[in-house]
């Protein structure tokens, strides 16, 4: 097990990871939010999905983060004909060595980019379950293992549903998070042309930061203390989903462990080397939201997963450590009753 | 157990094992209609028929078809019953005789209540509208005189609570967001967001609300300085109604009122007059008389009533040889004295008032028509004071025929007691006039008597018996006794009700109080009219025709002395505490002293009472002031040095983040369960417009309790928090309007703890008790079985 000076560590990997993110946001200008995430997601060793409208820049996000990192790179483009061997690979008989002999599929990079993911068969999209999880691929009872850091970055158009396969729920559940980009604002969108009037800014993208960096980033924040009263909240948070009137499907205990994992990339991108409970909050949202499903009720009732996410985070109390003693007039711990 | 409130108004009380069965059958039946099932209003019809069965069967059996099924006689003798028992609830002081309409008013009335209760609270599943009839039925005991100081009727209001406990329990359920308990259990939050733990959470909730409600109902009345009631007020309630400031002091029936009058904790004036009389230590006035005795109580009769006549005529019996001085007296009547009989000097001769007010000509008594009743009325009257000697009485000539054979009416049920006491007494009398002589002093001072408010009134015809034997008593049984055996040696009597003369104000005027309320014995002799006389030790005056040296036992003198005109009138004008000149009534005035310096009768405030106002005004001096003085503890003891261990630090941090949040709090900034210490302390900045000093600090504090709650090896600031917590403080005091600082150092709002604090302890305690009552409970029902099977 490598072992790290943590103040060091915390110093490179939020230096490096301010060069990934300018370099990204040179890309995509003005949602500074979506490009944390995303490297949140990356140094949690998760899989993001990006969800949104065609042309506000999702393939865009996906291409700058992956080479903005010096890495392999491969893209999926997701059809109803794609077949699971085109991304996992195929062993093919070699006449000459009388032997079958692999040929990886586009899953074997570490930064995949996985366009228009609901447009697979949903055959095709379970070929990513495996790979996504447990980062290795199965062919012919042969295990390949997938490169190191390994990041599955998915987009899909929520709005054109026609000839999609929407993703399972087992399939969503692997994402460690969803994003949606939205437009940009006004002022964002008029320096977007000035600056790709002419020339796709990804021409001009080269990589701030190795893949060792980001493994060695990754490990750090392996490293991010979580306290007890942070993985109650956490635990607490992910249990009210599945008690939720509204909800028909809670989250998983997955979700709770990417949320914990999340939580604390993201207290290390702040410099921490302990997370909050303001991290958790910051990525209940993201992490959670997608893999909830709201009931035939609640959707009438034009309620989003989101919103529920965002009600249980109201109405969840933060858990404090408890204190010793207690008497009638002793202090209490800040939210025993209300914070 | 509402019913319970009942009890006091009623001797004996055997009229509730009886409402009990009933009720009991009723709510069986409810119960089986309930287990069928039936519909509701279904439910509730076979209840009512029941009742009505039940009800035809104890009241009015003969009267059913075959014993049991109500007809039309049923409810022509349930009206006879219940008109009999109205007039005999006007009739009775408390407690009342137990008659056969009393009774149907009582179990008809329980079982009306608990079929009302029954059909809110289990048939249509609405406990808090089940308390309404409840409340109903305590109202009932609670409005009736004399039973403020039953300990049943104090405790009677519960379950009517208890319906609004269990209500709160069902209503917070469906509140949906439960603000009360935290998440007690990993994995288990609170409220509406776990249907698992959603049943517990608000029932916790709701039993806080309604523990926190019953506090607040307990304290509250502790705290307003009720003296008239409460859980304080031990001297008995107001007479005929309230004794607030706005109250109205009704009287319909005189002598029930009486009592209570006597016993106000607070003597509130009714009546002030000024008069011209050359001694106002006789001037009483007098309401009403009452004139007819049945045995168990005197009422007035049912007279004809007409047109104020003016003047007035000449007292009955009354001739011209006979000394007498017409005086004027103006009266102004209090705002709050509601009498429909109108007090004045008795005789009177002349009345001018306005309103509706008419003549009865027995009594020489105005009473108010359609509603007319004193409230603020002022008037005057013409009056003779009547001097007659105690010669002219001596030898008054027998009165009329008519007149006589009226006022000398004693029913057969009165008890030998009476005349015999009467003719002991009066023993070697010559005329009435030495045997009414002989019978006031009697009471007054030769008999042993005392004077006590607290006696029960008493009913019933063994009522003067009793007091004959026990001695202590009031004006009331004084004078009902002294009429009564009047009446049995054939002198005419009756009793008259009002007010002593009252006492005396520096302007001159006289200022006549509830607790001047009083009865006197009026006697007639011919030639005189009707005399007053005073049998009550301790009270009132002595009529100066009574001052005789008539001797007593068997002196054989037949002649009757001249009236001492020696004693010169007192001049103190307040009648209560004159202490009657008469030497023989020394005694009587030695052994009422006592009584009157235990608050019973006159002489200023006891000192149990001022003991009382001295606390209940320490009390509501001090409630106030406790969220302060708790709040001020506390803060000190969070901002205090503490210790030097690393976990004292800890505690520390938390101590002085918790001030943060409760000083945010007294100044409006609600706390939020919900949100982290950073975000907590952004939102105080932010509603608190805090300048950066204050800002600054307020993030210092929550970033050491991150470092607390959350970091591997906590890096806290040895110093400082306090002062940090202080300047928190001034800033948000800087940037509150004047009337938030106010608010927030004399009525914290984060005070509310306690509260928590206390629902916390009662809620463990009482989960506690119930989980050792249950296994108990579990290891009875295993226990019985067993031994059930051994036997068989």
């Amino acid at each position: 097990m490598t072992t790290y000076d943590d103040r060091a560590s915390l110093t490179d990997l939020t230096t490096t990871a301010e060069r990934v993110r300018r370099s990204v946001e040179g890309v995509i200008e003005g949602k500074p939010e979506v490009v944390r995430l995303s490297l949140t997601v990356l140094l949690a060793e998760g899989h993001l999905l990006i969800e949104d409208v065609p042309g506000v820049g999702k393939t865009m996000l996906a291409k700058a983060l992956a080479r903005s990192i010096d890495c392999s790179v491969r893209r999926i483009q997701f059809t109803p004909d794609l077949l699971p061997s085109d991304i996992t690979g195929v062993s093919i008989f070699d006449q000459q060595r009388r032997d079958f002999e692999f040929k990886p599929g586009a899953i074997f990079a570490q930064i995949v980019i996985g366009d228009e993911i609901n447009r697979a068969s949903p055959k095709t999209q379970s070929a990513l379950l495996e790979s996504m999880e447990e980062r290795q691929v199965t062919i012919d009872g042969q295990t390949y293992e997938l490169p190191s850091p390994f990041m599955v970055v998915a987009t899909q158009n929520p709005v054109e549903m026609e000839g999609t396969y929407p993703l399972p729920e087992a399939q969503r559940d692997r994402f460690m998070a969803r994003v949606s980009i939205g437009y940009p604002a006004p002022e964002a969108e008029l320096q977007m042309l000035d600056v790709h009037g002419g020339v796709s800014p990804l021409d001009d993208l080269q990589p701030v930061a190795h893949a060792h960096d980001i493994v060695k980033l990754i490990d750090a924040v392996r490293a991010v203390h979580v306290a007890e009263t942070v993985r109650r909240y956490a635990v607490d948070l992910v249990a009210a989903t599945r008690s939720h009137p509204d909800l028909r499907l809670g989250a998983s205990p997955r979700a709770t462990l990417h949320l914990l994992r999340a939580a604390k990339a993201s207290a290390a991108l702040s410099g921490r080397e302990f997370a909050l409970p303001d991290d958790v909050q910051a990525l209940a949202v993201a992490v959670l939201a997608h893999r909830l499903l709201p009931t035939a009720q609640a959707q009438l009732n034009r309620r989003t997963a989101e919103s529920v996410v965002l009600e249980i985070l109201q109405h969840t109390p933060v858990p404090a450590a408890a204190q010793p003693g207690g008497g009638f007039f002793a202090p209490q711990p800040p939210g025993a009753r209300r914070l | 157990m509402a019913s319970c409130a009942l009890l006091p108004l009623v001797d004996p009380a055997s009229w509730f094992l009886q409402a009990v069965i009933l009720l009991a059958v009723q709510s069986g039946v409810g119960a089986l209609a309930g287990w069928m099932p039936l519909a509701r209003a279904l439910t509730v019809a076979v209840q009512a028929l029941v009742s009505l069965l039940l009800l035809t069967l104890v009241f009015a059996r003969e009267q059913a078809l075959a014993g049991l099924l109500p007809g039309p006689d049923v409810f022509r003798r349930f009206a006879v019953l219940l008109e009999a028992g109205a007039e005999d609830v006007g009739r009775y002081a408390i407690p009342a005789p137990l008659s056969d309409g009393i009774r149907l008013m009582l179990v008809g009335g329980v079982l009306v209540i608990g079929l009302a209760v029954d059909a809110l609270a289990v048939t249509f599943r609405a406990a808090a509208p089940a308390g309404l009839p409840l409340l109903a039925l305590y109202s009932v005991a609670r409005a009736s005189p004399g039973t403020a100081r039953a300990g049943c009727g104090s405790c009677s209001p519960r379950p009517a609570t208890c319906c609004c406990v269990a209500e709160g329990r069902d209503r917070l359920s469906q509140w949906g967001r439960v603000f009360g308990g935290p998440a007690r259990a990993p994995g288990r939050v609170s409220g509406g967001l776990d249907s698992g733990s959603g049943v517990i959470a608000p029932v916790r909730t709701g039993r806080r609300i309604g523990a926190l409600a019953l506090g607040i109902a307990l304290v509250v009345p502790l705290a307003l300085p009720a003296l008239d009631g409460g859980l304080l007020g031990g001297s008995g309630g107001p007479g005929g109604g309230g004794s607030g400031g706005g109250g109205t002091i009704s009287a319909v029936n005189p002598l029930v009122a009486l009592q209570d009058s006597l016993n106000q904790p607070e003597d509130r004036e009714v009546v002030s007059y000024r008069t011209n009389a050359r001694r106002t230590d006789e001037l009483y006035l007098r309401i009403v008389s009452l004139d007819q005795f049945d045995g168990t109580t005197w009422k007035t009769t049912v007279r004809r009533i007409e047109d104020v006549p003016s003047p007035l005529p000449t007292p009955q019996g009354l001739l011209p040889d006979v000394r007498r001085t017409e005086i004027q007296t103006n009266l102004s009547a209090a705002d709050g004295y509601a009498q429909n009989w109108l007090p004045m000097p008795f005789p009177a001769s002349q009345v001018e008032i306005g309103g509706r007010w008419r003549y009865e000509p027995v009594g020489r008594a105005l009473v108010g028509d359609r509603g007319q009743t004193t409230r603020g009325a002022s008037y005057q009257v013409k009056s003779l004071v009547v001097e007659p000697t105690a010669k002219q009485l001596a030898n008054a000539p027998s009165p009329p025929a008519d007149l006589r054979k009226e006022f000398t009416k004693v029913p057969d049920s009165l008890p030998r007691l009476v005349a015999d006491t009467a003719r002991r007494v009066t023993k070697g009398s010559a005329n009435p006039y030495e045997q009414a002589i002989k019978l006031q002093d009697y009471f007054a001072s030769d008999g042993g008597f005392t004077y006590n408010t607290q006696v029960r009134a008493g009913s019933g015809p063994a009522a003067i018996e009793k007091f004959l034997k026990q001695k202590e008593g009031f004006c009331v049984h004084f004078s009902f006794a002294m009429a009564s055996m009047a009446r049995t040696l054939g002198i005419p009597a009756r009793v008259a009700v009002g007010f002593t003369p009252g006492s005396a104000r520096a302007d001159g005027t006289m200022s006549v109080g509830l607790r001047d309320a009083h009865a006197w014995p009026e006697l007639y002799f011919e030639g005189v009219g009707w005399t007053r006389f005073e049998p009550t030790p301790s009270r009132g005056t002595v009529p100066e025709y009574t001052r005789s040296d008539v001797p007593s036992g068997d002196a054989s003198d037949p002649d009757t002395p001249e009236p001492s005109r020696s004693a010169e009138p007192s001049a103190a004008p307040s009648a209560s505490d004159s202490c009657p000149p008469d030497l023989r009534r020394q005694g009587g005035c030695a052994s009422a002293a006592p009584e009157v310096a235990a608050g019973s009768g006159g002489d200023g405030p006891p000192l149990g009472m001022i003991v009382l106002v001295a606390l209940a005004a320490l009390l509501v001096v001090a409630v106030p002031l406790l969220p302060v003085l708790w709040r001020t503890r506390l803060r000190s003891a969070r901002l205090g040095p503490g210790g030097r261990m690393p976990t004292d630090a800890v505690a520390r941090t938390m101590a002085a983040w918790l001030e943060v949040i409760d000083t945010a709090w007294d100044h409006g900034i609600e706390p939020d369960e919900s949100q982290t210490p950073r975000t907590a302390a952004a939102r105080i900045v932010r509603i608190g417009r805090l300048p950066s000093g204050p800002a600054e600090a307020v993030h210092r504090v929550a970033t050491a309790v991150e470092q607390v709650l959350y970091a591997p090896s906590p890096r806290l600031p040895a110093t400082g928090l306090a002062e940090d917590v202080r300047r928190i403080r001034e800033g948000l005091h800087a940037t509150s309007t004047r009337s938030a600082r106010l608010r927030a150092t004399l009525a914290p709002r984060s005070a509310a703890r306690v509260v928590w604090a206390v629902s916390d302890r009662w809620t463990v305690f009482s989960d506690r008790w119930s989980e050792r009552a249950a296994k108990r409970w579990a290891a009875l029902t295993r226990r019985l079985p067993r031994r059930a099977s051994q036997e068989g």
